[in-house]
């Protein structure tokens, strides 16, 4: 099983630390991180061989929307993006999703069961990138069914 | 909601202080998994041994400031139940925790003061660690004080409506 690159990008360290403790009881994949601690860090990091990220919102410099819109210009659309954030109105969940491109929404404070079902469907079974796809589409119609609703 | 001048209001409307008090008991009862209950608090002059959280929800003609006096024992239980250890209470990563605490209490606030027409996003969180520590505001905006207690923890929300600059 070879190991996904992850990009963790938050601006507090122990919001990162928890995130990696979550993938990693998760037992999705074997993971390997790289950290940011803004969106300015991160794009600063981002490399062709990150295969997915997960991303605050609210941070100094840049941020987390800011930084997943510059992801989505340069290109890089088949990476998955889950915002994992505080911000929790609907106006917020669209924003993310539908101007930024993120692919997931986790609110704070996450549990382990909210984290599986938000990522679980971009593994297989070996733990490789599934590559997202039609449920990517799926999901995000199941977020426009709340916001419209 | 409509809210006044400032100038006009001599306390924060209870619908703004019910969806913030219902955002903390939520918000720390998910964090800390214990059931908190809310008390009147008038007297908040007592210093502080502790930490305070600041984060403010604003717009561009309000900002509700919320300031977090957390007392140390708290500070250490919220580190234990959060990240499964109990931090140093003079670390750099107390100060990381209390300040995300507030972040997310500050998310959710905003959430659910939109319900009632009070739009508006959060600030980046502070925190300011020490003794004897008071909280006080000068102009004397309207402020609201209320004290939240759970089987392991308790402290104190302190939240002040101003007009923003």
């Amino acid at each position: 099983m070879s190991k996904i690159k992850a990009l963790v990008v938050d601006d507090s360290k122990i919001m990162r630390s928890a995130v990696k403790r979550a993938l990693n009881n998760l037992m999705l994949a074997d993971f390997e991180y790289v950290e940011a601690k803004d969106g300015e860090d991160a794009l600063e990091k981002f490399n062709k061989e990150i295969e997915i990220m997960f991303v605050d919102w609210n941070m100094p410099n840049m941020t987390g929307v800011e930084f997943a819109q510059a992801i989505r210009e340069q290109g890089n659309d088949h990476i998955p993006i889950i915002m994992v954030t505080a911000e929790k109105s609907m106006g917020k969940v669209d924003k993310a999703l539908n101007e930024g491109g993120a692919n997931e929404y986790v609110t704070k404070p996450f549990t382990a069961d909210k984290m599986h079902k938000a990522i679980s469907d971009y593994f297989d079974e070996e733990g490789n990138i599934a590559g997202g796809g039609d449920d990517e589409e799926e999901d995000k119609s199941f977020f426009k069914g709340i916001l419209n609703s | 909601m409509k809210l006044a001048e400032i100038e006009e209001l001599e306390q924060i409307p209870e619908e703004l202080v019910e969806k913030v008090e219902e955002s903390v008991l939520n918000t720390f009862g998910s964090i800390i998994g214990e059931e908190l209950e809310y008390i009147e608090y008038e007297n908040g002059d007592k210093p502080l041994n502790g930490i305070i959280g600041n984060i403010a929800v604003f717009n561009t003609d309000h900002t509700l400031s919320l300031m977090l006096a957390i007392p140390k024992d708290t500070a250490l239980y919220f580190s234990k139940v959060f990240i499964g250890m109990e931090l140093p209470f003079e670390s750099d990563d107390m100060g990381d925790l209390v300040g995300e605490i507030s972040n997310i209490l500050a998310g959710d606030v905003a959430a659910n003061v939109e319900k009632v027409g009070f739009r508006g996003q959060s600030s980046l969180p502070t925190a300011t660690r020490g003794s004897d520590l008071t909280l006080f505001m000068p102009n004397k905006p309207p402020t609201k004080k209320m004290k939240f207690i759970s089987e392991n923890t308790e402290f104190l929300l302190t939240m002040v409506l101003s007009e923003s600059n």
